[in-house]
């Protein structure tokens, strides 16, 4: 039993075996290029494939048969002449065709080997131009690419600039072999190459730099194929495996996230990203529409980890499209949800309120944390407060506020310029225009409360509108007059860039134990307070020789 | 080597000359043509004909007619041109003198 082909020369039709066309492909591949670089090579291919139609049609009419095989086409190859019969007949037409040919022959051109190639036949290559042993260049570039690994550029520069031997020509070119009739014939059994491949061959020598280029990285893929085909393999399968693994552990993740979101978003115990912009967006279309964008790529990447490289499992191709279509539709949804909720955040708004504060005894201020929890009226009514706890304090941890943290506020401390210490509050949102965000902006709400020389700060500002982030931010400023004494709790160092501990440090106290220190206002902007009973005289430059003295009890 | 080179160069001069003389006797089919040859065993290889009968008649010496086939493709079946012929009459005159030239050279040595 033999495979058939069916083969069409010049409109008429015959079923072939699979070896007797190779023979008839390679004898008329041989042909073409015998009569290539004549006028009429049509004319005269074509006369000859309608004779060998014609031949075959008498050989099928006499043997009463319908498939073409070897021997026929051998008998037709016998009848027509061979390659060398023609050259035979011929060589005064020919002469000039296989002089020029007989003149490049005598020299070896540079080309990469495609039949003994380890990478891309660039040594195997440059082994045939000097007629050596590949195995030689191979051991230099392997020195150089240990020396420094300047060899793997090196190569991939040659692979890039010399051109692949792709035909009979090229290699015969590379070999130092002769080019004529004979010296085709002999290795063209190896090559089943086209006409085509041997023009190409004329145009090697003004192939663009894009051509080789491209030539370049198709090879590098097609090696890289061949890598992977053979001792690879193993390494392949590892790599779809982390895939596989990878793509799980997504999938399972973002399940779990979505159903949790979707179940329980609305309890959800924290005001955190993304949940505190979606609250009034319908936020389960976003969750879906989010989900759906990340999870079908995830599928599809395990459905095509398992089909390439595990070669298991498929999906048709009207559900592919039918998850094409929801994932674009989800991916449009998604797009649509995250435009709207951008364009909410379109303009930005910001106003600033000054606040007198009374002046310290002793010009010397208290600065702490505030540690009451702040309840709005709403809350208290609801909590009852008022009746329920008239007596006592409510504190608030840091625990309490760690899904607040973008609404924390930032105090810095300066000097200010009259005796007068003020609080600066500057509140900045966004929104959806410029009104919008001065609202926004204006719906911050601000703690802090001053007891004489005590000022409690509030780790927080209060959105009125609790429910939606409209990317606010307070910045304090709390201006204190040169020379004031500040003591400053350890706690407020979480709104401020203040480090207490080190300056108990410097005054060779132990930090951990001290919760507060003493810092003063000079002209350089807030300092530690050093003791100079215990700090020795580098020390003193930080600070003012003057508000030593003077502070100094 | 020479001798084959000089076969070559007598077989080739005479084959033109047979071809032309034996399309001269009628339209006639390429593989006809090579019958007629092989018969006089000019030439062996149906091949080495298709570009010789391209030549002689893209120089104007021969054209041809499609007529239908029963067993394949439509045949090319060749004629002599008015040129041809009168190239024809030519190399019959150097074939006449050629063959004398032959003759005398030939003389009295005994050819096999």
């Amino acid at each position: 039993m033999n495979k058939t082909i069916i083969i069409n020369i010049n409109g008429i039709v015959f079923h072939i075996e699979e070896d007797a066309y190779e023979v008839l492909k390679n004898y008329m591949t041989d042909v073409k290029r015998h009569f290539m670089n004549s006028d009429d090579s049509l004319e005269i291919t074509t006369d000859i494939e309608n004779r060998i139609a014609e031949m075959f049609n008498e050989l099928l009419a006499n043997e009463h048969k319908q498939v073409i095989v070897e021997q026929d086409v051998r008998s037709v190859i016998e009848q027509m002449g061979t390659v060398e019969d023609f050259e035979h007949a011929e060589e005064d037409t020919n002469a000039s065709f296989a002089n020029t040919y007989h003149n490049s022959g005598a020299t070896r051109r540079l080309f990469r080997d495609p039949d003994e190639h380890l990478i891309a036949g660039v040594c195997s290559g440059i082994a045939n131009y000097f007629d050596i042993d590949a195995v030689w260049i191979r051991l230099a570039f392997a020195v150089i690419v240990l020396a420094g690994g300047t060899g793997i550029i090196l190569y991939i520069i040659l692979w890039i600039v010399i051109p692949k031997a792709v035909t009979r020509a090229d290699r015969m070119v590379m070999k130092g072999e002769k080019l004529n009739l004979q010296g085709f014939k002999k290795n063209f059994e190896e090559e089943m190459g086209s006409m085509r491949d041997n023009f190409s061959n004329f145009k090697h020598e003004a192939k663009p730099f894009v051509y080789k280029t491209r030539d370049f990285i198709g090879d590098f893929f097609y090696h890289l194929g061949t890598f992977f085909n053979g001792a690879g393999k193993i390494l392949l399968k590892l790599i779809g495996l982390f895939i596989l693994l990878c793509c799980f552990g997504a999938l399972v993740f973002f399940i779990v996230a979505f159903v949790a979101l979707l179940g329980f978003g609305q309890f959800a115990p924290f005001h955190d990203m993304p949940y505190g912009l979606l609250k009034h967006h319908h936020p389960e279309y976003i969750y879906t529409a989010g989900f759906i964008v990340i999870a079908v790529p995830l599928v599809s990447i395990i459905l095509l980890t398992l089909k390439g490289i595990f070669n298991a499992g498929s999906i048709s191709r009207s559900a592919g499209t039918t998850i094409l279509v929801i994932w674009l539709f989800a991916v449009a949804v998604f797009v649509y949800d995250v435009t709207r909720i951008a364009a909410d955040f379109r303009a930005s708004a910001s106003y600033s309120e000054t606040i007198n504060l009374k002046a310290g005894k002793n010009n010397t201020y208290y600065l702490k944390l505030n540690d009451l929890k702040y309840f709005t009226a709403e809350d208290s009514a609801r909590l009852n407060i008022k009746d329920l706890a008239p007596n006592m304090k409510i504190t608030d941890d840091e625990d309490n506020d760690f899904d607040h943290f973008h609404q924390r506020v930032r105090l810095s401390i300066e000097k200010s310029d009259v005796d007068q210490p003020v609080l600066v509050e500057s509140y900045h949102a966004r929104g959806k225009n410029y009104d919008d965000a001065l609202t926004n902006s204006r719906n911050i709400k601000y703690i802090f409360t001053q007891q004489d020389s005590l000022i409690k700060f509030d780790e927080r500002f209060y959105p009125k509108n609790d429910e939606l982030w409209h990317d606010e931010d307070v910045y304090l400023t709390l201006k204190l007059p040169i020379n004031a004494k500040i003591i400053i709790d350890r706690e407020l160092s979480r709104v401020a860039d203040i480090n207490v501990y080190d300056c108990n440090e410097l005054n060779k106290r132990d930090g951990n134990k001290l919760p507060e220190a003493t810092f003063v206002m000079t002209d350089n902007g807030l300092q530690c307070k050093v003791d100079t009973m215990v700090t020795d005289t580098v020390l003193n430059k930080h600070l003012s020789g003057d508000s030593t003295q003077k502070l100094k009890k | 080597m020479i001798v084959e080179n000089t076969q070559t160069q007598m077989r080739k001069g005479v084959l033109e000359y047979c071809i032309l003389s034996t399309i001269a006797k009628g339209e006639i089919y390429a593989s006809d043509i090579i019958a007629e040859l092989k018969k006089a065993q000019l030439l062996v290889v149906e091949g080495t004909l298709y570009p010789l009968l391209t030549r002689l008649k893209n120089n104007g010496l021969l054209s041809y007619n499609w007529v239908e086939s029963t067993s394949g493709p439509p045949r090319k079946y060749y004629v002599l041109s008015e040129e041809g012929r009168k190239v024809l009459e030519q190399l019959d005159k150097t074939w006449q003198e050629l063959a004398y030239a032959v003759q005398i050279s030939i003389g009295d040595r005994k050819v096999k």
